[in-house]
């Protein structure tokens, strides 16, 4: 592998937070549209159960999302430089 | 990293590498096909949907069809490439990826057809702000917004370790490939890791694929409308999904195989046996759309008779009749043998089936708003050569994103087709005698 001086290590590694980051704020959005979508018919009383009963479904699915890409960025990213040094 | 370096790994890196005069003229003619696309929304954006041929009652048209198309198409890959995946079909590795690549780049377009057909994108924050889940069609952007999500990470996944690759064979944009490949360095740790996220994505992208083209086929089903209010709408419209993303994947397949030389990864045996997946899946179509059909016609119904004359004899048979044409007639002559001219013959049926598969969503969206339950006159729907630009445009769009994914990263999955020769010859020899009777079957 070719030697990178460590201020390019530094930007590489705080490059890899903004992309992780970046995602979690995507996916993180799409929850936080959810619960808005669930607070707006709460408060209008219009027929909550729907807003409910697919969130039940979809954020699970969204959540699942931020565990896979934190896990492959904890293991591949930090645990994995960990164990290599 | 420990591998042999495979001569023909140079195959796969050489679009990223160097850049011949065929991109540039492939380039150039997507940009005008994009140009007549935006010329067309802008023209559209600026004097209104009057510009259209949709009126009243014909609401829907090109955009809403191209949209099922698109979200249809993008089934190409990320559920193809996850069951192949999961049940370890072999012949997989040098597919899966331009597999995924279709599903995230079409269902930007798809989603795309929904602004378009808005006429006033800006009111798409209503449906950020106000939206109801009492409507299919917030239904509908929930799963898509999942699906795109799982696609977008089931497509990255895999490509970490040719990332790490490209980072350490290449001289140029290494800032970019240290980035995305995350430190990646193939140690066993790594591999582990990367592995079973791969898995659980796997598992979790075909419920969601499924789920998105049900309720894709919810928006109508869910109508009352004659022609629409279908319980096997969900089912039928999964399975064209299916079928038309698989003979959108053989299109491609054989496009990039031409262009960018890859007769050794992606020989005729893929072809073949995509090709019997072709054939099944034109016969489930043609399942479908009997029952759909004749459960219509023994009901009965006086709204939806007129529906399913004016399809079968009516202004609408061109199409219904081309429709039948293209997706079962020529893929079963095209398809039951396929010993000779494997590669000719499967492109030849999956061109047919594009322009079936559309024609299908054309035939299920328009002539039902043309002949409407409730009492308002019956109309006819032209599209305008705004329409026609804007079609053009998004395909353009497609073939473009696509283009230039190629130009940044391999289209083949490189550490794949390693992991294949290397360690799968073994493990599928190992895999198989578990299958046998016998004590040595135990053994491995």
């Amino acid at each position: 592998m070719e030697y990178q001086p460590p201020v390019s290590d530094r930007l590489i590694r705080r490059l890899q937070w903004i992309w992780v980051g970046g995602a979690f704020l995507l996916v993180g959005g799409f929850i936080a549209w959810i619960v808005h979508l669930i607070v707006a018919s709460w408060r209008l009383d219009d027929v909550i159960q729907a807003s409910v009963g697919i969130s039940i479904v979809a954020i699970p699915i969204f959540l699942v999302f931020m565990g896979v890409i934190f896990y492959v960025f904890w293991g591949v990213t930090l645990h994995g430089r960990k164990r290599e040094d | 990293m420990a591998h042999e370096r495979d001569d023909h790994e140079d195959i796969l890196l050489a679009p990223i590498e160097r850049t011949g005069p065929g991109f540039y003229w492939a380039v150039a003619f997507l940009s005008l096909l994009i140009l007549w696309g935006a010329i067309a929304y802008s023209v559209q954006y600026t004097q209104g949907l009057g510009v259209t041929g949709l009126h009243q009652p014909v609401g829907w048209g090109f955009y809403v069809t191209n949209f099922v198309f698109f979200i249809g198409i993008s089934h190409a890959g990320t559920l193809i490439s996850a069951i192949l995946r999961l049940s370890k079909a072999e012949w997989r590795r040098p597919i899966t990826r331009m597999a995924e690549v279709i599903t995230c780049m079409v269902i930007f377009i798809g989603a795309g057809q929904i602004l378009v057909d808005l006429g006033r994108p800006d009111r798409m924050m209503n449906v950020l702000h106000h939206g109801r889940y009492q409507s299919p069609l917030l239904w509908d952007a929930t799963s898509i917004s999942a699906y795109l999500m799982a696609s977008l990470t089931y497509l990255y996944l895999p490509m970490i370790p040719d990332i790490a690759i490209l980072r350490d064979r290449l001289s140029k944009r290494k800032l970019f490939y240290s980035v995305l490949a995350l430190g990646w360095t193939g140690t066993e740790h790594q591999q582990r890791v990367l592995n079973r996220a791969i898995a659980i994505m796997a598992v979790l992208v075909i419920p969601i694929a499924v789920s998105v083209h049900s309720v894709v086929s919810f928006v109508f089903s869910m109508t009352l409308q004659p022609a629409w209010h279908s319980t096997i709408f969900g089912p039928y419209f999964v399975v064209g999904a299916i079928f038309s993303g698989i003979a959108g994947l053989i299109v491609t397949m054989i496009i990039f195989r031409k262009a960018y030389g890859l007769h050794y990864y992606l020989k005729p045996i893929h072809f073949r046996y995509l090709g019997q997946l072709l054939l099944i899946m034109a016969l489930l179509w043609f399942y479908f759309t009997f029952a759909e059909y004749l459960t219509g016609y023994y009901g009965a119904e006086p709204e939806e008779m007129k529906v399913f004359w004016a399809k079968f004899s009516g202004p609408f048979s061109p199409f219904f009749w081309s429709m039948v044409l293209c997706n079962f007639v020529i893929p079963l002559l095209c398809l039951t043998s396929l010993r000779q001219h494997t590669v000719g013959k499967v492109l030849f049926a999956s061109l047919a089936i594009i322009i079936g598969m559309w024609l299908e969503r054309f035939v299920i969206v328009v002539p039902t708003l043309s002949y409407p339950r409730l009492p308002f006159p019956e109309g006819v729907y032209a599209p305008t050569w705004v329409e026609w630009g804007e079609t053009a445009g998004s395909v353009g769009l497609f073939a473009l994103f696509y283009l230039l994914f190629t130009k940044f990263f391999p289209i083949i999955s490189i550490w794949e087709m390693r992991e294949g020769r290397e360690k799968s010859v073994r493990e599928v020899e190992e895999r198989i005698l578990t299958y046998l009777p016998g004590e040595v079957a135990e053994k491995p």
